[in-house]
């Protein structure tokens, strides 16, 4: 288990209360799970993820991962409708854990509200929350 | 309080990740991951820290009685096909059932000599089971103790683990003559007859929860750490990887074995995998002693069954998810549902990592499900948390070519 010193958490980001990450670009944004999640999760198995063009609410479950031990539910942090997917995750799901913010993308979302950036975490904030 | 066992900072500094369990805090996982420590155990050997489950010791001239009126198997003939007693250096695998026939716990019991037994249970269910063999020796000669804070184990589990400990022995090439499947030698006082080289003694059992070949190895708490140092040390050159609890979960899916308050519980003990451990007689219409429970599973009328299930690939569902049968109709439960990543389907045949298909497995969901009516093998069922759905297949056995009862002979 990383300590919390140890989690490689990049200052570029933004953070979700349910450990996912958040990349701006533009009109869109990349989402992931962070490192911590991979961590605590353990090795991923399967990811499942939803079709370009569905639109979901911020809060919306967009899709499932499975790790060994267990399955657990993907949630926006934003709201906003999906443009982009990372298929190499069916073939390599080990991506999200060996490289949670790289080959380990999830989806790429067209942001339907901006100001919903504001509400999530940089990785000061989002370092104490997982401190407690 | 959260107990610990004394290799906790081991697991630690070996940055496990580390969960509650049975009221201990344990490791769920080493670094290099479920996946790695599972195939381990299938293809190599792995090593667990299994202090955590309960030893409790019978002595007396009615230890044996206390026994038979407690315990599912019937001691007077379980041993082997030929129906006999359980001897001294054997051990057995039954259950402790309530008056409801409700599984109170799961349990091997060892014989040591006539009056004397020891029985293993799970994660924090030593003082519970001594509390009911005490209410049930009201008047009986037997001295029931809890060993459980003073008396360590160690797992060591796959193909290498008889090398990887026969250089460790003390005459190792005898200790291991004749060491057959849910057979032991030795014992954790200091008069034992299997002793290690540098002279802890250790209580060496052919039993395991992995399905694989290998070893539970119990001896004094003091001497957990040296003895966990000692294997790793020498496993380094049979690639033994230490193992979590989530990999010991998921291979004990594979090898059909049920998991105490999960597959087995509070409900009757009857129509499921394991009812080997009842005391049925030839023709399977009778039990052929008085236990607690008997009255209880004699009634014809449960309508309950449980049944091992393996799925067409990885996904899984979480427990608790419901089941349905091929007409869409709600029939149970999920009690359990793993991967086990060393398994794979070809042809709808299942096959393991070591059946010498040329194809790798990617993994296979498998547990285990309750339902309310009779199925059988061969019957598809589909599983859904009512956002997920997988379609299963109800099957007499998981895993192939599981090693457990391969004989030592050949793997030295």
């Amino acid at each position: 288990m990383k300590e919390i010193n140890e989690l490689i958490l990049p200052d570029n980001l933004l953070y979700a209360e349910d450990h996912e990450w958040v990349k701006r670009e533009g009109e869109n944004a990349t989402i992931g799970i962070s490192d911590y999640a991979q961590d605590r999760l353990g090795d991923v198995v399967f990811v499942e993820l939803p079709e370009i063009g569905d639109v979901f609410n911020k809060g919306d479950e967009f899709g499932s991962i499975e790790s060994v031990k267990a399955v657990s539910d993907l949630y926006m942090p934003i709201g906003g409708e999906i443009v982009e997917i990372n298929e190499s995750l069916a073939d390599a799901p080990e991506n999200a854990n060996n490289s949670p913010y790289e080959e380990g993308w999830m989806i790429k979302v067209k942001i339907s509200d901006s100001a919903q950036l504001k509400a999530l975490m940089d990785k000061d904030t989002y370092i104490k929350q997982l401190e407690g | 309080m959260i107990k610990k066992t004394p290799l906790y900072n081991w697991h630690k500094s070996a940055k496990a990740n580390l969960a509650q369990f049975g009221g201990y805090k344990m490791p769920l996982w080493y670094p290099e991951g479920v996946k790695k420590e599972h195939m381990a155990v299938i293809t190599k050997a792995g090593i667990f820290d299994t202090s955590h489950m309960a030893v409790i010791t019978l002595k007396g001239a009615q230890a044996f009685d206390l026994l038979q009126k407690t315990f599912t198997k019937n001691l007077s003939e379980c041993s082997n096909f030929q129906k006999e007693p359980l001897k001294n250096g054997q051990c057995v695998y039954g259950i402790f059932l309530n008056e409801k026939g409700e599984t109170i716990d799961d349990s091997v019991v060892y014989r040591f000599e006539k009056n004397q037994f020891m029985i293993v249970v799970n994660a924090g269910m030593g003082a519970l089971i001594s509390k009911h063999l005490k209410k049930n020796s009201n008047g009986f000669d037997c001295k029931i103790e809890d060993l459980t804070d003073k008396i360590g184990k160690i797992d060591i589990q796959g193909i290498n683990s008889a090398k990887i400990l026969l250089p460790l022995l003390n005459n190792g090439d005898k200790v291991f003559e004749n060491l057959k499947y849910f057979t032991f030698k030795g014992s954790f006082l200091p008069e034992s007859s299997v002793v290690l080289k540098d002279g802890s003694s250790i209580l060496l059992s052919r039993t395991g929860y992995t399905g694989e070949f290998g070893f539970e190895i119990f001896m004094q708490s003091e001497n957990l750490v040296k003895v966990w140092e000692m294997l790793i040390e020498a496993g380094k050159d049979f690639e033994l990887t230490p193992c979590g609890l989530a990999a010991r979960d998921s291979l004990r899916a594979g090898a059909m074995l049920p998991l105490s308050h999960q597959d087995i519980g509070g409900w009757k003990f009857i129509n499921n995998p394991w009812i080997f451990a009842l005391p049925y007689n030839k023709e399977k219409t009778g039990f052929t002693k008085d236990f607690i429970g008997k009255k209880a599973l004699s009634d014809i009328q449960i309508k309950e069954y449980t049944y091992p299930f393996a799925g067409y690939n990885l996904r899984k569902v979480p427990s608790s998810s419901d089941v349905y049968d091929h007409n869409k109709e709600k029939i149970g439960t999920v009690l359990t549902c793993a991967t086990d990543m060393a398994t794979d389907r070809k042809e709808d045949k299942i096959f393991c990592i070591t059946s010498n298909e040329k194809t790798v497995p990617k993994g296979l969901s498998c547990g285990f499900v309750k339902v309310c009516k009779k199925l059988n093998y061969g019957d598809k069922v589909i599983l859904s948390d009512n956002k997920r759905k997988i379609k299963a297949e109800i099957v007499k056995d998981i895993r192939p070519s599981r090693t457990a009862r391969i004989n030592i002979k050949g793997l030295l």
